[in-house]
């Protein structure tokens, strides 16, 4: 407990001494601060965060300010240093009585330091995910598929925001169900939307890593006969007489396969 | 200076669309105007222009790439028979157009070439790597030494029936793509082995060491080329395969379709 060391060292020296002593502190937290903000930075650049918010939005904002993404979250973390420091120092001389006061600031300063970083974050990685779903999705010519960026980029947002209302102490539990019930209908209507999808893909990875059949054998499906013209992971294509069936790989290994040998 | 003015003059009058031989967009916006239309010809319609032909590889020398575009805007149907074309393309910059050429559509007699992409059984996509990975593999040989290949691309069922296997299939249970990154290593490897490499539509590998047994009556190719062409053409007649076919002897990358020579292209250009 942080709290418990000023007074400790306030019985053991005079009030002269804890003053000199908290005024030593004072200096001594603003080379730590200093030290803090450099170590931020090199910290930062790194593990190449430096380089990979480049461009998002948020980091234009702080450039307007001034200042960059690695900047403001080296200045935080130096901020926070510091005000650890200060408030030993001020805890030390016993500017205000009212320890319980104290003891609350004390509590409430790191949660307030992991809420501003979780917003940070948030703001950050949401960004960059819009970004990537973007470029996985650009070869994908419809339109209307780019809401999926958005609606990946306010999930995360408000993941972001969760977690930082919940750090402060503010009631959360209303956005929690919100934000449950948003997973659950997106994890059970997507269940429900790509069940088909989903089976005939576990048939397809057993028979690409098994080859029952191959390219070039001649089989026979649910009364289909032709050649393998080509398997992949959802759909088998058998061809006969210039007729090429697709077949659900579901199909192929509900219903079985028979492979003819001899014609 | 008048002179060379009317020059221009007299090779830009009364012309029906310019082919743009660039994807670049401020290339696009200078030249894109009702009349006369303009039709990209690029690797990707990177302007989204209307009017659009994919040129699926690095034509160095401008008259195969200009007789491609022709062919291609024809077989759309963006430009008729007859009709008097400008090309803007590039000869000796690969960013600036620096060269104007006046054709007319049909001038030339098709060679297929662009048809080999756009109406074969495999995609264009698998069509484009497979001739990329020959023309690398002519470029460079296996191990400074040249060699011959052949690749027998679509229509894999069909081939694989009217072939045997000369040993074991390398390929066997894997499932490796052309335009994967390790297959071009991979072929250079496989490529010292006899017989032909077989690549389904979507351009899977399915085998290599295939020995080809088509009918072989009736297809007529030039006098002088060996085995493996007659063998290559041969199985395009037989089945709706094309065959891309690396030359040993003089190093030529070949592209049959229907038991004939579509594509001719000298690896060393590219």
């Amino acid at each position: 407990m942080p709290t418990r060391w000023p007074e400790m060292i306030r019985s053991a020296v005079s009030e002269e001494t804890a003053l000199t002593v908290a005024i030593v502190a004072l200096v001594v937290g603003l080379l730590f601060a200093y030290l803090a903000w450099r170590g931020t930075h090199r910290f930062l650049r790194q593990i190449g965060v430096t380089d990979t918010v480049e461009g998002t939005s948020f980091e234009r904002t702080a450039q307007r300010f001034g200042t960059s993404t690695a900047g403001i979250l080296a200045l935080l973390v130096a901020l926070f240093v510091y005000a650890v420091v200060a408030l030993f120092a001020l805890n030390l001389i016993q500017v205000f009585e009212a320890d319980l006061f104290w003891s609350r600031v004390t509590n409430f300063l790191p949660r307030l330091f992991v809420a501003l970083l979780a917003l940070i974050a948030g703001l950050l990685v949401g960004e960059k995910a819009q970004l990537l779903f973007q470029e996985r999705l650009q070869s994908i010519k419809l339109p209307e598929i780019s809401i999926v960026p958005l609606l990946v980029k306010y999930s995360i947002y408000y993941i972001a925001v969760l977690i930082a209302l919940a750090q402060l102490g503010v009631a959360t539990d209303a956005l929690l169900i919100l934000l449950a019930a948003y997973a659950f209908g997106l994890i059970f209507l997507a269940g429900l939307a790509f069940r088909d999808l989903l089976t005939t893909a576990a048939a397809g990875i057993y028979i690409l890593l098994n080859e029952p059949y191959s390219i070039g054998d001649e089989v026979r499906i649910n009364d289909t006969r032709g050649i393998v013209q080509e398997v992949d992971m959802f759909v088998t294509y058998v061809e006969t007489n210039g007729e090429e069936y697709i077949i659900p790989n579901r199909e192929v290994l509900r219903s079985g396969v028979v492979r003819i040998r001899n014609q | 200076m008048t002179g060379l003015g009317d020059l221009l003059d007299e090779i830009v009058v009364d012309i029906d669309a310019i082919l743009l031989f660039s994807q670049d967009t401020s290339a696009y916006e200078r030249f894109s105007e009702a009349d006369p239309r303009t039709i990209v010809v690029a690797k990707q319609n990177a302007v989204d222009a209307e009017e659009f032909v994919s040129l699926p590889l690095d034509f160095t020398d401008v008259n195969g790439r200009i007789r491609f575009g022709l062919e291609g805007a024809l077989n759309q149907g963006l430009v008729e028979e007859g009709d008097e074309l400008v090309c803007l393309t590039q000869s000796f910059d690969d960013a600036e157009i620096d060269t104007i050429v006046r054709v007319r559509a049909g001038e030339f007699t098709p060679t297929g070439g662009y048809d080999l992409f756009a109406n074969s059984r495999a995609d264009a996509d698998v069509v484009r790597d497979v001739l990329e990975v020959a023309i690398d593999l002519g470029k460079k040989g296996q191990k400074g030494k040249p060699v011959g290949a052949l690749f027998v691309v679509g229509d894999a069922g069909k081939v694989m029936n009217k072939s045997r296997p000369l040993s074991y299939n390398p390929f066997e249970k894997s499932h490796v793509h052309v335009g994967d990154p390790i297959v071009n290593v991979m072929l250079k490897e496989f490529s010292r082995l006899d017989g032909a490499f077989v690549i389904s539509d979507g351009g899977k590998i399915v085998s290599a060491y295939r020995y080809l047994e088509p009918a072989a009556e009736g297809v007529d190719i030039p006098k002088g080329l060996g085995a493996r062409h007659m063998a290559g053409g041969a199985i395009t007649r037989d089945t709706n395969a094309i065959a891309i076919v690396l030359s040993e002897s003089d190093g030529m990358v070949r592209a049959f379709k229907a038991g004939e020579i579509v594509l001719e292209l000298d690896p060393e250009e590219y």
